[in-house]
């Protein structure tokens, strides 16, 4: 318990800015193409993600299964959504950690394998969101676990969800040592 | 010193232990914990008595035969013949009482205070008493003495925890199949004196040509059924599955072990000693009773849940492959194969033996399972591994043994009885030929089946998580108790790694035999790493298997240690549930385990199932109340044999009643003709 409180506090908080001047004028298939590079490069070819729902309303849900509709196909790149933390690589965690709610995360948290990435998706779940301060919620993800990095965008929309993972690995091939 | 040891008196040393035992603890039974160590220690001196008499007779070759004089009745007389085959017998009882007997002074403390432990004493230490002399007798009546001893003392003891209306029944079951048993053996014995005009096993042997062939087979039949029952081959075995849960463990483990094999002593005394030279259909009948009962003993295993019943059934099923190795050896010495006959009795023995051994570990490692789960049911075990780690490796020992996986002693013994059937395929031809297939193919399923008998009965015992809250305030045995299976669990393999040397004194006993004396060379090898078939037929070795198992497991824990598992890091966490907490209902129950082999042999085992739906509205039938499924398997037996035997029986009893008036008058015209006729017919 005390172990994970610690690694909370030391994991520094790693927002990927809405506003970001590349966004516009990126086209998907760039964008996943890059994408495909750096899976192959960091996760040889498949990048396997849990989505948790901590609390959710449901608004990044939407989003984040836009991304396998066949507009965006997101398989096409070497990611993919899996059923069970157990072979999940990044944890997508969407909504602000509900007190009915956090058990599981945690639970969720400490069945996936290491090396393991947690990304909190949306603004509720960076800090609470407009659900901040209620009584029912615990805050944001960073809350009850280690968050490496943060998309925001209430809901962020599934091209600069796409744009962010680009974002995350190639910070993740700067700094390996998450990885690890 | 050898005269010593193996003189009558000795003998009489032995059985006076017991004696003292019975009685004293009869005499002290108000106060439980003295009764308890009075009649447990004069059992263990017995016991190594026993031991070291039979093993001193065995070694030296020395037969002990004696009378003792001045018996007031013309036919009865005492005379005691311990050969080589009895020293045997005496050896096996004297081995599993001894730990019995031990485990026996922490077990029967959860008896205190609720029943007199004196009278326990008393049956037990007379249990052994009663084997111990028909085991040594040597004339029929008084064999018989011996034999109702051993029989009323285990009915009493499996009646002893009387107020469980079941044992009860169970027991007068028990006791109404064993006058049967007893019934054909006195009619068999009958039949051999009015040929022979004697009841000495001798002098039977010596005058067997005057008796008729048609004769010779009536006694083999009820032979056959009397000590058939004993043994509970298929028919006649419904008592076992009934009373041996029913009896307090250690004795359950002593009725297992060695009461059901005083019938196997009985049917190798007579069919291959005292009755010899004798037709080939007697070993084929052995034979096919033995495939019978392997075969449908562990089917009828595989469905029980019940701990005890389940180990009832295999004990019908060993008794089944002992008598594999019997039948083969009746056969062969009818066609005169000496040689390939020796090789089966050796394979029969030494399974009596191993048997013996690794049932009673199981009966007392179940036993201590009762003890502290209180019910025999093992759908509400589950997790004991984690509360009684120790009796769990013993068990683990007992069910490896059993289900003759190597190298533990029951392998070596099913091997050997393989060896001796596979010679028979080898030697024999045509019809014979197929007779032995099928045994062998018989075999090789019940070894099959017993595993994954065993694997259901460990998995649900002692693996997984606890089923009932019981199992959490589950405690280890006391020491005694532990002490009792582990030497067991020892036995099992020492006599699984030193099967050759086992083997060689077996074959000292086979040749005691007088049909095999003068026999030119014995088919097994002497060798002393392993057992050996002559002429390059097959052999294996324990001591062999042991290293090589031992050697496979250390490399590959190796290669896992430092080569798999060399650059990860190993994290101990919980099972992913998906979220639901894991309940032991997500578990597989012994009944499912079981449930697709006994699908597959539905038209034997016949299963049943039954579904009760209460409804909150019976109108409605929309929402159940409660739901009830029970399974059970038909009992063909009862169905098929008991019961129109049983409304035959009842049938005649009425039409006999009619000429019971109770008038005093008919009575007296009754004795009058009948003396009529009796003046008649001699005058």
């Amino acid at each position: 318990m005390f172990k994970l409180f610690l690694k909370i506090y030391k994991t520094p908080s790693n927002i990927i800015a809405s506003q970001n001047k590349d966004f516009d004028q990126a086209d998907i298939v760039t964008v996943g193409e890059k994408i495909e590079n750096k899976v192959k490069k960091l996760f040889r070819g498949s990048l396997a993600i849990r989505q948790i729902d901590a609390g959710s309303d449901n608004a990044c849900e939407q989003e984040l299964v836009a991304l396998s509709n066949s507009f965006y196909d997101i398989e096409r790149f070497g990611i993919h959504f899996v059923a069970s933390p157990r072979h999940a690589d990044m944890l997508l965690v969407t909504g602000p950690v509900t007190r009915n709610m956090a058990e599981a995360v945690k639970r969720a948290y400490e069945a996936t394998p290491e090396p393991k990435i947690v990304v909190a998706v949306g603004d509720d779940a960076i800090n609470g969101g407009i659900f901040k301060d209620s009584y029912a919620v615990l805050g944001g993800v960073n809350s009850v676990l280690p968050v490496n990095y943060q998309i925001s965008g209430n809901p962020p929309t599934p091209k600069k969800i796409l744009f962010s993972l680009l974002n995350i690995l190639e910070s993740l091939d700067e700094k390996p040592a998450i990885l690890k | 010193m050898l005269e010593i040891i193996t003189s009558p008196i000795s003998f009489f040393i032995l059985l006076s232990l017991f004696f003292v035992g019975a009685v004293g603890s009869l005499l002290i039974r108000k106060d439980d914990d003295s009764a308890n160590i009075w009649s447990n220690f004069f059992a263990i001196a017995g016991s190594l008595w026993g031991l070291l008499f039979s093993v001193t007779t065995i070694i030296s070759e020395r037969t002990v035969a004696f009378v003792v004089g001045g018996s007031p009745f013309p036919l009865l007389s005492l005379s005691f013949n311990i050969d080589l085959l009895s020293a045997f017998f005496i050896f096996i009882i004297s081995l599993i009482a001894l730990f019995c007997s031990i485990y026996a002074i922490g077990y029967v403390r959860h008896y205190y205070k609720k029943y007199h432990i004196g009278a326990l004493g008393f049956f037990y230490n007379f249990f052994i008493l009663g084997i111990l002399l028909l085991l040594t007798a040597s004339n029929g009546i008084f064999f018989l003495i011996g034999w109702e001893i051993m029989s009323v003392a285990s009915f009493f003891a499996v009646i002893y925890d009387r107020k469980n209306q079941e044992n009860v029944q169970a027991g007068f079951l028990y006791l109404v199949m064993t006058y049967i048993g007893t019934a054909f053996i006195v009619a068999a014995f009958l039949l051999l004196y009015k040929f022979t005009g004697s009841f000495d096993f001798e002098t039977i042997k010596s005058d067997i040509a005057l008796i008729p062939v048609g004769v010779k087979n009536i006694i083999f039949l009820s032979a056959l059924i009397g000590f058939g029952v004993k043994a509970g081959i298929i028919p006649l075995h419904i008592w076992l599955p009934a009373a041996h849960p029913a009896a307090p463990s250690h004795i359950s483990a002593l009725m297992s072990g060695v009461m059901i094999k005083t019938g196997i002593f009985m049917m190798i005394r007579l069919f291959l000693d005292v009755l010899q030279p004798i037709p080939t259909w007697w070993g084929i009948t052995v034979l096919i009773i033995g495939i019978v009962s392997s075969l449908l003993g562990v089917l009828y295993a595989l469905t029980e849940h019940d701990i005890k019943r389940l180990l009832a059934y295999h004990s019908i099923e060993n008794i089944g492959i002992i008598l594999l190795g019997l039948g083969s050896a009746l056969i062969f010495s009818s066609l005169s194969m000496p040689e390939l006959a020796l090789l089966s009795l050796v394979a029969a023995l030494f399974h009596t033996l191993n048997h013996a051994i690794f049932k009673s570990l199981l009966f007392l490692g179940a036993g201590s399972v009762i003890n502290q789960m209180h019910t025999r049911n093992m759908e509400e075990y589950g997790g004991l591994i984690k509360y009684m780690p120790q009796t769990a490796f013993f068990f683990l020992i007992g069910s490896m043994a059993i289900s003759a996986l190597p190298p533990f002693n029951g392998f070596f013994s099913e091997w050997l009885t393989f060896q001796s059937l596979f010679q028979g395929i080898a030697i024999l031809d045509s019809s014979m030929r197929w007779l032995f297939i099928l045994a062998v193919g018989a075999l090789a399923f019940t070894g099959g089946l017993a595993l994954a008998c065993f694997v259901k009965a460990f998995g649900s015992i002692f693996l997984a998580r606890p089923r009932s809250t019981e199992v959490t305030h589950a405690k280890e045995s006391p020491s005694s108790m532990l002490f009792g299976m582990g030497a067991l669990a020892t036995l099992s393999f020492l006599f699984g790694i030193f099967s050759s040397q086992v083997t060689f004194l077996l074959e000292k006993i086979g040749q005691s035999f007088t049909i095999f004396q003068n026999m030119p060379a014995t088919l097994l090898a002497e060798n002393n790493q392993g057992l050996m078939v002559k002429n390059g037929f097959a052999s294996v070795s324990g001591l062999a298997f042991t290293i090589f198992f031992a050697g496979v497991i250390m490399v590959v824990i190796f290669i896992i240690r430092s080569v798999v598992n060399k650059r990860q890091k190993i994290k101990i966490g919980a099972t992913w549930d998906c979220g639901v907490d894991l309940t032991p209902r997500m578990e597989i129950t012994s009944t499912g385990f079981a449930s697709s082999i006994v699908l597959i042999f539905k038209g034997i085992l016949k299963p049943s199932i039954q579904h009760e739906i209460e409804y909150h509205d019976s109108e409605s039938r929309y929402l159940p109340k409660e739901r009830t499924v029970v399974l059970g398997v038909s009992d063909v037996y009862q169905t098929y044999f008991y019961q129109p035997l049983h409304t035959l029986v009842n049938l005649l009893s009425l039409h006999t009643k009619k000429i019971q008036s109770g008038n005093i008058n008919a009575y007296i015209s009754y004795i009058f003709i009948t003396l009529l006729i009796v003046l008649f017919i001699t005058l």
